[in-house]
């Protein structure tokens, strides 16, 4: 939807611009028929000149404030007022000199057929000046021009007239036509460049899936079905073998899981994003001594370098659960919130009365402090909540960019 | 909590050797029955019917008929049964979509025998059992929906998923609350139904959004 509203902005921008140049043309049009009413002096009906002027800024007034939509009801009155202008300039200027001098209804009218071909195209456009042009016709026969017995020149005038308005109206007409399919091929091209990019990385991304699963857990597969079958043959086979057999299987089924939970983007550099959960994940099912479940409320996209740093510091954690806690089970958590990562590693162990400066003193604080340091690094701060008895809660807070995360 | 009776139990997944593996494993603790077994999803609606299982362990990988469209139909069917996820891996769009039209938990397949069985006692005693990566998803999923017209979370409903993300028991929730475990275990429930509900709005949205879309 974005894309294709980049598209027609493209057409609306194009066609402000026209229609603002044609408002100016307008106005300047109009000056220019009030410079040459002044200076005529002459005029036959100068009451019926003075309304026409003052007409015709009202309406350019209304259009310029209220810029209506080139509606048909709005198209036709501003060509029959342009029609009306050729007849009145006739009626206005001294009789039999229309063609001689300059004409009183100036480049007003070629407004409208500029208009019309900028709203409804080059036929539009042509139409309004075939229109204009008849008009002009009138205008001539109002100012009392015998046209049957005029001399060529004054028939050539009025034909150069008409084709200045049909060529006005039908080349902004094209113009316009023109505006409007550059946009749509701006908008198509864009949308097939962004297909054709997600294309190629799905396609990269598959490949390098296949590579992976290939490598690893293919081999372990044919492995596990090869010393399955002679387990089954053999007679008595020592545990150990068939717990080894075992672990691998788990290995490849945990490596596996967070294959699938990984960010396909990152390849391990540095600069490549990871994702928290499956980092924790991958934690949570390497621990062989007490079980540790892994949570996120989503796969959690950070640099690859936060989360090595955040994993390390939850690994001491789980070290100091382990040999200090007496707790049956850990729970690791992670949610993002407002640009904030918030990672809990919370025990139900024994707990302790958990006070910094009293640590400090015995000496005690060494492992907190290293996680702390690994998440001052970061830009984040770090906090223990214990009671004896009621278990630990180590909780690490790290703000994140907004655009270097996913959700 | 479980009685003596043991809970009768339907396992449905497409590998022999796994629900041979399941079942064996469900026998031995003496606490479970395995009344029937079924490869499909199709299978599973229809032998759910015939031998009337108190709990379904499924897997969500299913050929005919998929995971999440079987327990819908299951649990419409007979909306006593309970229905526990086993899944291979912790697909989060899978998981949410299992929960919302009715399962009543999840497991991975990587759980081990104990945790397995704990588990089928637990759900069919009624206990809502979010275990604490499912809170963390299901909380991660309230979030993404804030701000649309889905009945939201309440402060004390967040209060207590955030707890269970983070592995405390209802016991210690409603230690560290003040609540009774009880009390506890209502919340659980209604952001469990709060959660179905908000599928229904997903799909009525989609339902009406198509039909604009359309005229």
């Amino acid at each position: 939807m974005r894309k294709a509203a980049r598209g027609s902005s493209e057409a609306e921008r194009g066609r402000a611009v026209l229609s603002l140049g044609i408002l100016a043309f307008r106005w300047v049009s109009l000056g220019w028929m009030v410079i040459l009413a002044l200076t005529a002096g002459e005029l036959r009906r100068p009451a019926l000149a003075v309304a026409t002027i003052a007409g015709l800024a009202a309406w350019t007034g209304w259009l310029t404030v209220a810029r209506p939509r080139p509606t048909w009801p709005v198209l036709a009155c501003d060509l029959a007022l342009a029609v009306g202008l050729n007849l009145v300039a006739g009626l206005v200027m001294p009789a039999g000199t229309v063609g001689e001098r300059p004409f009183f209804a100036a480049g007003y009218p070629v407004a409208a057929a500029v208009t019309w071909g900028a709203a409804r195209g080059v036929g539009g456009g042509v139409a309004a000046g075939l229109v204009l042009g008849a008009s002009l016709v009138a205008g001539q026969l109002a100012n009392g021009i015998d046209l049957a017995s005029s001399e060529p020149a004054v028939l050539l005038d009025l034909a150069g007239g008409t084709l200045n308005f049909v060529l006005a109206g039908g080349a902004v007409g094209l113009v316009a036509r023109l505006l409007e399919r550059s946009a749509g091929q701006l908008r198509q091209a864009t949308e097939e460049t962004i297909r054709a990019r997600e294309r190629a990385a799905r396609l990269a991304e598959r490949e390098s899936l296949g590579r992976q699963i290939h490598d690893s857990v293919l081999q372990a597969l044919a492995l596990v079905h090869k010393r399955g079958r002679e387990l089954a043959a053999g007679g008595p086979v020592p545990p150990d073998q068939v717990a080894g057999l075992a672990e691998m299987a788990a290995g490849q089924e945990r490596a596996l899981r967070s294959l699938i939970l990984r960010d396909p983007a990152d390849d391990g550099t540095p600069a490549g994003a990871a994702s928290l959960r499956a980092a924790l994940e991958g934690l949570a099912g390497a621990e062989r001594s007490l079980p540790v479940t892994a949570g996120a409320t989503g796969a959690l996209w950070l640099p690859a370098r936060h989360v090595e740093e955040l994993v390390a510091a939850v690994r001491q954690a789980l070290d100091n659960v382990v040999e200090h806690a007496g707790a049956t089970r850990v729970a690791l958590f992670a949610e993002e919130d407002a640009g904030v990562v918030v990672l809990t590693v919370r025990d139900d162990g024994r707990g302790f009365r958990y006070d910094e400066r009293q640590l400090l003193a015995q000496g005690k604080i060494g492992l907190a402090k290293s996680i702390k340091g690994r998440v001052e690094q970061l830009g984040g701060t770090m906090a223990v909540t214990s009671r004896p008895g009621a278990g630990t809660e180590v909780e690490l807070r790290v703000p994140i960019r907004e655009d270097e995360r996913d959700r | 909590m479980s009685g003596d009776e043991k809970v009768r139990v339907m396992v449905v997944d497409d590998h022999p050797v796994w629900r041979d593996g399941v079942r064996a494993d469900l026998e031995a603790s003496g606490r479970v029955e395995v009344v029937a077994e079924a490869a499909d999803g199709g299978d599973a609606i229809e032998r759910a019917r015939e031998a009337m299982p108190e709990l379904v362990l499924m897997d969500l990988n299913l050929p005919t008929v998929p995971g999440v469209e079987a327990i819908r139909r299951i649990v419409e069917e007979s909306p006593h049964v309970k229905v526990l996820v086993l899944s291979a891996s912790a697909e989060e769009a899978d998981v949410l979509e299992a929960v919302k039209v009715g399962a009543s938990g999840y497991l991975l397949k990587s759980a081990t025998a104990a945790e397995l069985v704990d588990a089928v006692v637990r759900v069919r005693a009624g206990e809502p059992t979010f275990s604490p990566s499912l809170a963390a998803l299901v909380l991660g999923e309230f979030r993404r929906m804030s701000g649309t017209t889905e009945p939201g979370l309440t402060a004390r409903e967040t209060e207590v998923l955030r707890l269970v993300a983070k592995g405390y028991t209802y016991k210690e929730i409603a230690d560290q609350l003040f609540l009774s475990t009880k009390t506890v275990q209502n919340h659980v429930q209604n952001i469990l139904t709060k959660l179905q509900l908000s599928r229904r709005y997903e799909l009525m949205r989609y339902a009406i959004r198509r039909g604009l879309d359309r005229s």
